[in-house]
């Protein structure tokens, strides 16, 4: 990947996240089109985010749980005077 | 009823109200302390402690953002607080995690399955997927990661983003950057250090 290449990576990253202006979308997409790194770069940017957006939302602990409003009550007494 | 409703129920002091909104908010909370920390006993200590400064704090919430958002910018400072003595190196620049070989030299090489992402659920199973991914974000340096996952995870937009964290939209929008390219360059290591030659090329 080459200086043509760096320069692009900051719009390559805003085309896959949608913030990029029309007339430069399709600039990127020619690009994207002839040089196969920057086509790899998107690729996985695209497939690194996908991942880390999974899993977002964990049971918590049991014992966690139980504990939590108990807490939460006790506090809320202490502020407000009643629960 | 709605969040608005909610939240001010809560602030004339019913905590019915306010375990709804705990409720609705408590799995999102903990994934993201647990992206945050990699740690399952700092992300409980920042769940906790989050809701606990919630309610302290419940009367200044100006309702400028959604609930949620105001929780999580509580649960990164409680995150931030755990980190503090976690020792905090700096990624490198943008430019270092460019390839500099050419997708020519790659296919011939060994390490071609570097640069395979066509599924990465078949490269590892779901669950050595989730925890690897886990561990390479906790390790970020805080402010990175910070920014990715509000950015990924919650879904904010750059500039909720800059205002929660107090940084320009620019130097917000090169940290996501940043630590996305460190989370891509982490994850290819783990699949060419598992597959090597074995994975099939992406062409």
């Amino acid at each position: 990947m080459g200086r043509k290449c760096l320069d692009y990576i900051k719009e390559l990253n805003d085309y896959l996240d949608g913030d990029l202006d029309p007339s430069v979308c399709a600039e990127i997409e020619k690009h994207i089109g002839e040089c196969n790194n920057c086509r790899i770069m998107v690729d996985s940017l695209r497939q690194t985010v996908k991942l880390c957006r999974e899993g977002k939302e964990e049971k918590l602990p049991e014992e966690l749980e139980s504990r939590l409003n108990g807490m939460l009550k006790a506090r809320w007494q202490k502020k407000f005077g009643r629960a | 009823m709605n969040e608005r409703e909610l939240v001010a129920r809560a602030k004339a002091g019913d905590f019915e109200a306010f375990t709804t909104l705990v409720n609705a908010n408590k799995g999102r909370l903990y994934a993201l302390a647990l992206k945050m920390t990699g740690n399952p006993q700092d992300a409980e200590d920042i769940v906790q402690d989050t809701f606990l400064k919630a309610i302290d704090n419940i009367d200044k919430f100006r309702e400028e953002s959604a609930f949620s958002t105001w929780l999580y910018s509580i649960g990164l400072n409680e995150a931030r607080a755990h980190l503090a003595r976690q020792k905090s190196t700096d990624l490198k620049p943008i430019e270092e995690y460019l390839p500099t070989r050419s997708a020519e030299e790659i296919h011939s090489a060994s390490d071609h399955a570097l640069f395979d992402w066509k599924d990465p659920h078949v490269a590892l199973e779901d669950r050595e997927l989730r925890e690897v991914i886990d561990r390479v974000i906790a390790q970020l340096p805080f402010k990175y990661k910070e920014a990715f996952l509000l950015r990924y995870f919650e879904d904010l937009s750059i500039k909720e983003i800059a205002g929660i964290i107090h940084e320009s939209v620019a130097s917000t929008k090169s940290r996501v950057l940043r630590a996305k390219l460190a989370i891509r360059d982490e994850l290819s290591k783990v699949f060419e250090d598992r597959y090597g030659k074995k994975m099939p090329r992406l062409y």
